[in-house]
């Protein structure tokens, strides 16, 4: 390449730069002339091996067309992490990093979909804009916390980063696993960052006082029903004829059996009316009990630390849970939460509550990507409506960012989870098609663009922001592994015919020997601590406390 | 210099040169030197964990509870008083001796069948060992896909078979979930047998058949007589080493019922797994490997001491 044509090629890979800054379809372009370029560059000296490593670096970015409302996320997160606005909290994390250029940063993910974000997208775009370096290691969800915890004892400083449960936060940041971010949030965030999380999430990563790390993941249980079905004139008519009320999504757990009885009555077996992923360990048994069981007025633990569940909120919760199953479909208690979405996007039932991909789904719009393509395509796109789970819609774990505490490079991996959890960055992440991200900040649920992903997506934006309002969280304390478990033998249990009593009776005491083993005085500083947090229990959910988020 | 020259001087003798004392020293454990880089590999990387396996059980070695102070018996106690354990060890064995029994049977069968040639046998004997080269993930999840409602297809085959609905939840109802676990073993694991059991009924000399034919015995007397005695050494070895694995039973079961509903599925193995990486209680599920172990051994034991005094008559 002679001068004339080097200048010529500059000023179109400008061009190029320009246009993809603008949001213009030359993302393809961009690449190839610029691996075009580092390629004929291979002739020209010693600079050759970095340059082309680094244009292959770019190539794993996938981005969007720049057109679609995804691209303009995508952009828009490139745009704010590299012009600014200087004092976001993007382009700070960005600036800071440069400081770090290559390094490499090990981050822990859950094995599968929710890896895909950081190899495909965010882990290349953070290396484009800082030279640094992301190995995801993937790990099963238990692994996620195990793992952390085995490499912190061996000190083997083998993470940097931490996809963690909120509910681990409390046992991780005592056993000296994770690292408070305080300092670092005073240094580079701009404050109003953390005002933009639903008041739900907001505290979620904060113990004893500290941050702990960032919430990144808004799995909200919400309901999906078949509005075609549910606005159907004769359905409608007979359920008037039959209740003496109008037909519609539930509002109680009694409600929701009903209907779901109801609509398997008429119409089974070309529907079913409902579905529930009760398969033991996968893992819906526990979050429903938990979300049914508190919105009946059931106590996890009485003041003395015992457990609560014996109770005749445990047996109504339980009894309302087999109602809901005989209403199902057939095999309903044989199905995970990915057989479920099957039932539902193939219209065998007409409605599920579920986690927030489950509206993606059957608005097809995760169907896009190929990675997720083991789920069938939707036959109920524009059939469905959204609605609050009766009562109060369980938060079903999350995610939070977290620092490592034996990491050799803790502010560049603060860097980087303050940069992907910002507001633009976090938008473009939570709506890659394949991605189990969920909407979690305020901007999430009143953004544009992610409102412009399908035809309901504002509908579905503002269902999540409203289920979060009155949503409780799991409980958050060491240990929940072991209650978790036992309310899922609990009800696995109950469905092949155990009395429910007894159940309840059986689980209570293995709750009573985890809380024992755990020491009750610590314990129960614990679940006092998370007591404190909007969503504990029914009657201190964002909406009671009165900052219930309005869109 | 100086030794140079007496060395010389001692060739020169005919005697042998004199070693420092590190030479001597290896001279004389020259053979142990060269086993030894084999032996601290074994140690590190077998005797080493079980022994501090041995440590962890006597210690709390809790994810979720700080600090490795000496726990005495605890670990093995609660495993010794959790109804849990109890019934996973029963459900071990119970599942483990139908399986194995129904895969001796029918593998035994079979080889009886094929042992003889007929067109087709090759392929069919390649069809018939096709399960054994599947992991048993594998094998858990399509027999899932095969039984599972809605979508599976094992009910609706049943209810066009019997001209009535057949609704059986083959994995959540007792005693169909058994039934599930132990076809899916079955289907592996019966070709193991078929394929040890051949293998022996080939070593019988067929001039013993000849000559009990000249003698005029029958078949069953033949098979009594002359086969089983024959074959029971490699009898002994399948089952030994099929009842060996059978109770490691989890693969499936992990897949198949996620140990549910309640414990009802809930094999040693399952019950060591959850409690050492769902609940996190390592130090409870090394005790308890142990006490498996003890188990396992003395099983073990048992089969090796007569499968080593077993002889073919």
């Amino acid at each position: 390449m002679n001068d004339h044509e080097k200048r010529d090629f500059q000023a179109g890979l400008e061009a190029e730069v320009d246009a993809f800054m603008r949001g213009e379809t030359t993302r393809r372009t961009f690449i190839t002339r610029f691996g075009q370029m580092t390629g004929m560059l291979a002739a020209s000296g010693p600079i050759l091996g970095m340059m082309t490593d680094w244009a292959l670096a770019q190539q794993k970015l996938e981005l969007a067309d720049a057109g679609s409302p995804l691209g303009q996320a995508q952009v828009a997160a490139m745009k704010a992490s590299m012009e600014g606005p200087a004092d976001g909290s993007a382009f700070r994390a960005v600036e800071a990093a440069k400081a770090h250029s290559g390094v490499t940063l090990n981050m822990t993910y859950e094995a599968g979909l929710q890896a895909l974000d950081p190899r495909n997208f965010s882990g290349p775009m953070w290396e484009q804009l800082t030279g640094m370096k992301s190995n995801v290691v993937e790990l099963s969800n238990p692994d996620q916390y195990s793992k952390a915890v085995a490499e912190h004892i061996a000190g083997s400083g083998a993470y940097d980063v931490l996809d963690i449960s909120p509910a681990w936060t409390p046992s991780l940041a005592d056993g000296g696993v994770i690292a408070p971010l305080d300092d670092y949030i005073a240094k580079y965030m701009n404050p109003t960052d953390l005002e933009d999380y639903h008041p739900l999430y907001k505290a979620l990563p904060t113990y004893k006082g500290k941050i702990w790390g960032f919430f990144d993941d808004g799995d909200m249980f919400a309901l999906y029903y078949r509005k075609d079905i549910f606005e159907d004139p004769k359905m409608v008519e007979a359920y008037q004829a039959k209740f003496n009320a109008k037909l519609g999504p539930p509002k109680t757990w009694e409600e929701y059996a009903q209907i779901a009885q109801f609509i398997t009555d008429q119409m089974a077996p070309n529907v079913y009316g409902a579905g529930h992923f009760r398969k033991a360990g996968s893992p819906g048994n526990q979050f429903d009990f938990l979300q049914q069981y508190r919105a009946n007025g059931g106590k996890l633990f009485g003041d003395d630390m015992k457990a609560g569940l014996v109770s005749d909120a445990g047996v109504k919760t339980l009894q309302n849970m087999i109602a809901a199953n005989a209403a199902s479909i057939p095999g309903n208690n044989e199905l995970d939460a990915v057989s479920l979405w099957a039932a539902f996007l193939t219209g065998k039932v007409a409605m599920i509550y579920s986690w927030p991909p489950s509206g993606r789904m059957a608005a097809n719009y995760s169907q896009s990507a190929t990675a997720i393509n083991f789920i069938p395509q939707s036959q109920i796109a524009g059939k469905v409506g959204y609605a609050v789970v009766p009562g109060n819609p369980e938060h079903a774990t999350g995610y939070n960012k977290a620092l490592s505490a034996d990491s050799a490079n803790p502010e560049a991996a603060y860097l980087f989870m303050q940069w992907a959890c910002s507001p633009p960055v976090s938008l473009a992440r939570c709506m890659l098609p394949y991605a189990l991200r969920d909407p979690y900040r305020i901007s999430h649920f009143k953004s544009e663009l992610y409102g412009a992903l399908f035809p309901s997506a504002k509908e579905y934006l503002s269902n999540l922001n409203n289920s979060a309002n009155v949503g409780l969280l799991d409980p958050i304390m060491p240990g929940a592994q072991d209650y978790f478990l036992s309310i899922d033998r609990m009800c696995t249990a109950v469905w092949a015919g155990a009395d429910p009593k007894a159940s309840l009776e059986t689980a209570a005491a293995e709750w009573n020997e985890t809380t024992d083993r755990l020491g009750v005085d610590s314990q129960k500083a614990f679940y006092t601590e998370f007591l404190k947090l909007p969503g504990a229990t029914a009657d201190n959910t964002v909406e009671k406390l009165g900052m219930a988020v309005t869109l | 210099m100086q030794y140079t020259a007496t060395v010389s001087r001692m060739k020169a003798a005919g005697a042998p040169p004199r070693l420092s004392s590190f030479a001597q020293w290896a001279d004389r454990h020259f053979k142990w030197l060269l086993v030894a880089p084999a032996v601290l590999l074994i140690l590190a990387l077998s005797i080493y964990p079980l022994l501090f396996s041995l440590v962890v059980s006597f210690i709390n070695y809790d994810f979720q509870v700080p600090g490795h102070g000496f726990v005495g018996l605890k670990n093995f106690e609660r495993v010794v008083f959790d109804p849990v354990a109890r019934w996973s060890l029963l459900l071990t064995a119970w599942l483990s001796g139908v399986s194995v029994a129904i895969e001796f049977v029918l593998g035994l069968l079979v080889a009886l069948t094929m042992v003889r040639s007929f067109p087709g046998r090759g392929v069919i004997m390649s069809i018939l060992i096709v399960p054994l080269f599947i992991s048993p993930v594998i094998v858990g999840q399509a027999w899932t896909l095969l039984l599972q409602r809605p979508f599976g297809p094992t009910n609706y085959i049943l209810t066009q078979l019997l001209g009535q609905e057949v609704t059986i939840g083959w994995m959540t109802e007792a005693p169909w979930l058994y039934v599930s676990l132990i076809i899916a073993d079955v289907w592996q694991w019966t070709p193991f047998m078929f394929v040890i059991l051949l293998a022996g009924l080939t070593a019988i000399p067929p001039n013993l058949y000849e000559a009990a034919e000249l003698d005029g015995v029958n078949a069953w007397q033949a098979f009594w007589a002359i086969t089983l005695p024959h074959l029971a050494p490699m009898m002994l070895l399948a089952l030994t080493f099929r009842l060996l694995d059978a109770i490691r039973m989890f693969d499936t079961i992990f897949i198949m019922t996620g140990g549910g509903p309640g414990t009802r599925t809930y094999t040693a193995s399952y019950y060591l797994y959850t409690v050492g990486f769902t609940q996190f209680h390592l130090s409870q599920a090394t005790a308890g490997s142990w006490l498996f172990l003890i188990f396992t051994a003395l099983v073990v034991t048992l089969l090796v001491r007569r499968l080593l005094k077993a002889e073919p008559v």
